[in-house]
């Protein structure tokens, strides 16, 4: 167990969510491994989002516990989840739309400085961070941007943005939710070779719909419908399921 | 029957029974509340103003000889009143819908509180303007004259009858809601409208009928209460606030949960009343408190989803209206000429107003919260500063300081408070926690009651510079004023200030990356709550008193008006607003009542009109401006550059 710890940085166990009675996610037990890609995949309503809602503590579960780094994190609140190092990124982008490009990635990058509280200090005081909000924007390819107001940008840009700021609190964890979708074919492949450079170093975890983006990136995959773990593996593995095969084909009606 | 804790029978039962049908007319009333919250997504505060028709309704109907005279008109009694007003009321109240109150609802919860609040403004002080202070009698309809003695206590047959039917007018639409067929519509389109729509209902009428019966109920509480308590424009002032309390308490989660906490409420204020009557008054605000720090979702309340800080800030961050190091210099040179040009007295209470209206400014635009009761901090601090001036001799600036102190400490308990609930939550509970200040204010010796603390001495500032001379007070009003402008400037603009930015922009993805933004939120409240706190020292100074009506609920309504009328969240939107108020407050003193009349219109006329206020609207002119004139050159270019190919 110590030593099967020491190797995953999440691990999950029993966990269960109801709305009004109705089990949104039952009993999930997972682990992921350290410095993998770990994809959530299944049919519409299979319970991927309310999981991520709940390990990033969003929702609260109602049972079940939640362990990151060896640390049990069941009852804490998300932004201290977040100061953990375990960051997501949302399904419609998030980002502070009258704020300009560069602002966005600042206000990720102020956070560690400890200097948050200060409001008797000029923002200017802030300006130390530029040279890394310029790299970070410009791995993103959003260099040219910086001083545009963020949300004027088209919708691929955005998401591009809001990647750059998770990515400025260089979190250990990325928890990334369904991020090429809606995006243009260019956006997509864009995306998927930032998220290729940056699992480098740091483990990701993604619920994802475009299978081929799963199949490129994806460690290890794990397949949910209906609330439930149905099959986990490689995609070579789950892909060939004949469980998996009848969940998406039979049953997304 | 043996007397408890020395306290007769016939008190304890007597003020039980009170309690019983105070809380019989919370219960209709906040049922009222809840269901218009439930389904509109409106915190209607005029609520208390449409009970006070109801009562006034009754009233005109008896004396309709007497305000027709010629017509004829029979005087109509109680149990015509009882069945005629409710549904006057409640046309009245589909009217004030379809007019106004349908223009808010795709907008932030805090223009619908704004809103009622101004419709409430405007009809208590028409009412005001017509009948002063001073109680209708509306007598007991002779078929429930007398009453009934039980041995240990004489029970009216009026008060039996308001309980019996308040109770069941209560159960009925309880019956309603819940378990028929319209109830489920109405449920399911404060759930999903555009689905509810699909299935070809008429959504906006449903929701008009919904308001037209909700401020029925109050109508019918109204009429009810009429025989019991005087009929005046008042009546409807104070009760509202304690509704408020009451929804709080309960949770807006159940119908029966609205009823069972009015009932429960106003039985636990009648048994104050016999065992501690000073705290009878605060007693449910005090419950609020404890309920909010026990079982923040309230007694019934289920866990909501949560409303995040509303982004209402229309301050264009690079317009050169909001370049506080251009505007403080200007603002000084302003300052130091403008006594030579107003009386210096009229100035100083510009400057006092704007620096409170600065002060909310920082909670309401930059934050995006709805606080609904800086009247406490700003009434609090001028208490503080007026008593140990006063009473302890303490000089100006040790004066201002300590109820500086004193506010800033009750911002971060109020705002501890206050933080836990959500959205119209918020501006309620803010609301019901100033009111309590103030009755506490009412009460208690060292205020002086009704009189307030007067001849506050100016004194000598630094021990010198004697105050009681209208330029050195002056100057030293500017100079705090100055202090109070640049030190929220920088707030705003500070590490701290751009978190808060984020905040209002998108709470949820602060969150995500880590910021517990309650304690930025309770950082911002405190440091508002302490510049209001500032401001109200400083203009208990210069004015030399400290009275009820800077804790009362309206002062914390002229913070938010002064905002909004000049533009939330902008730089100078709180001193314009300022002197548009406090202009307008100068101008209409000589109308006397009417000047709540014009100020609540004001309020309705922003909020449906006006909502980026006078410098947001500037500097969006300023911008289509400059980007026009850029089109038309860069327009002009290309014609150019086409020539020249």
């Amino acid at each position: 167990m110590t030593r099967a710890a020491a190797d995953n940085i999440v691990e999950v166990r029993g966990l269960t969510k109801r709305f009004h009675g109705f089990a949104a996610v039952s009993n999930v037990d997972l682990d992921v491994r350290r410095r993998s890609v770990h994809a959530l995949i299944g049919p519409n309503g299979a319970g991927k989002t309310t999981f991520f809602n709940l390990i990033t503590k969003v929702h609260q579960p109602s049972e079940g516990s939640i362990r990151f780094n060896g640390d049990d994190i069941t009852n804490e609140d998300p932004a201290h989840v977040a100061r953990r190092g375990m960051v997501r990124s949302f399904q419609i982008s998030a980002i502070f739309p009258r704020m300009t490009v560069a602002e966005n990635v600042r206000i990720a990058l102020q956070r560690p400085k400890g200097i948050s509280f200060h409001f008797w200090r000029s923002d200017s005081s802030l300006s130390v961070l530029d040279d890394r909000v310029d790299e970070l924007l410009a791995a993103v390819g959003l260099e040219q941007m910086r001083d545009k107001t963020a949300g004027g940008l088209p919708y691929g840009r955005k998401r591009a943005l809001e990647f750059a700021t998770t990515l400025a609190l260089d979190p250990e964890l990325l928890l990334l939710d369904e991020p090429t979708s809606g995006l243009g074919t260019e956006d997509v492949e864009r995306i998927a070779a930032l998220i290729r450079s940056v699992s480098a170093n740091r483990t990701i975890i993604m619920v994802e719909h475009n299978l081929s983006i799963v199949a490129r990136l994806a460690d290890r995959i794990t397949v949910l419908a209906r609330g439930k773990i149905l099959a986990e593996g490689t995609y070579s593995e789950v892909s060939t399921d004949p469980r998996v095969i009848e969940a998406y084909i039979g049953g997304d009606e | 029957m043996m007397a408890f804790l020395g306290i007769s029978p016939q008190l304890l039962f007597g003020q039980l029974l009170i309690g019983l049908i105070n809380g019989v007319f919370y219960a209709m009333m906040s049922l009222g509340v809840a269901i218009i919250f439930g389904m509109l997504r409106i915190g209607n505060f005029v609520h208390g103003a449409q009970y006070m028709l109801g009562a006034f309704g009754a009233w005109y109907l008896l004396h309709l000889p007497d305000l027709f005279p010629g017509l004829g008109l029979p005087s109509l009694g109680y149990w015509w009143a009882l069945a005629l007003v409710p549904v006057a009321v409640g046309l009245i109240g589909a009217f004030m819908e379809r007019v106004f109150i349908r223009r808010v609802y795709e907008l932030e919860h805090a223009y619908g509180l704004l809103l009622t609040v101004g419709l409430t403004m405007v009809i208590e002080g028409l009412f005001n303007v017509g009948y002063g202070a001073a109680g209708q009698r509306y007598d007991i309809p002779a078929t429930l004259k007398g009453g009934v003695n039980l041995g240990f206590m004489f029970l009216p047959y009026y008060r039996l009858w308001v309980i019996a039917a308040g109770l069941f007018v209560c159960a009925l639409t309880w019956y309603i809601v819940e378990r028929t067929k319209l109830g489920a519509y109405l449920r399911a389109a404060t759930e999903n409208p555009n689905l509810v729509r699909a299935f070809g209902i008429n959504v906006p009428r449903m929701l008009m009928l919904t308001y037209a019966f909700g401020v029925g109920l109050a109508g019918l509480a109204g009429v009810m209460a009429a025989p019991i308590y005087q009929v005046s424009p008042q009546m409807g002032q104070s009760i509202i606030i304690t509704i408020f309390a009451v929804v709080v308490i309960g949770g807006m989660g159940s119908i029966s949960g609205a009823i069972f906490t009015g009932l429960m409420l106003g039985m636990i204020e009648g048994l104050t009343k016999v065992f501690w009557p000073q705290a009878s008054t605060t007693v449910i605000f005090v419950i609020m408190v404890l309920v909010l720090i026990l079982r923040p979702a309230g007694l019934f309340g289920k866990e909501t989803a949560s409303v995040h800080a509303a982004n209402i800030s229309m301050a264009r961050p690079n317009s050169f209206l909001e370049n506080g190091r251009l505007w403080l210099p200007i603002l000084s040179g302003v300052g130091v000429v403008l006594p030579f040009l107003v009386y210096p007295v009229f100035g100083m209470k510009i400057m006092c107003f704007a620096l409170f209206a600065c002060a909310y400014n920082l909670i309401f635009g930059y934050v995006g919260l709805l606080a609904f009761g800086h009247a406490a901090f700003f009434g609090s601090s001028a208490y503080i500063a007026a008593f140990t001036a006063a009473s302890w001799g303490f000089p100006p600036e040790f004066a201002v300081l300590s109820g500086m102190t004193v506010a800033t400490v009750m911002g971060a308990v109020f705002g501890w408070l206050a933080i836990r609930r959500q959205g119209l939550y918020f501006a309620m509970i803010t609301l019901a926690l100033a009111q309590l200040v103030y009755f506490y204010a009412l009460q208690a010796p060292w205020t002086h009651g009704e009189d307030g603390i007067q001849s506050v001495p100016r004194g000598y500032l630094f021990g010198f510079i004697d105050l009681e001379d209208t330029m050195n007070m002056y100057y030293f009003v500017l100079a705090v004023f100055l202090i109070g402008f640049a030190a929220i400037y920088r707030i705003g603009r500070s590490p701290f200030g751009q978190i808060l930015k984020s905040i209002r922009e998108n709470e949820l993805r602060a969150i995500s990356l880590g910021y517990s933004t309650d304690r930025f939120k309770l950082l911002a409240f405190t440091l508002s709550a302490m510049f209001a706190g500032l401001a109200g020292a400083t203009k208990a100074i210069v004015f030399q008193i400290a009275s009820l009506a800077d804790l009362y609920f309206t002062t914390s309504a002229d913070a938010l008006l002064m905002t909004l009328i000049g533009g939330v969240g902008t730089l100078l939107g709180p001193i314009v607003g300022a002197i548009v108020v406090v202009a307008m407050q100068k101008e209409f003193a000589t109308l006397g009542a009417w000047v709540v009349v014009v100020q609540g219109a004001a309020f309705v006329l922003c909020v449906l009109f006006l909502r980026k206020g006078v410098v947001g609207t500037f500097e969006d002119w300023l911008a289509t401006r400059s980007e026009s004139k850029r089109n038309a050159a860069g327009y002009t270019a290309d014609l150019a550059a086409k020539g020249a190919e």
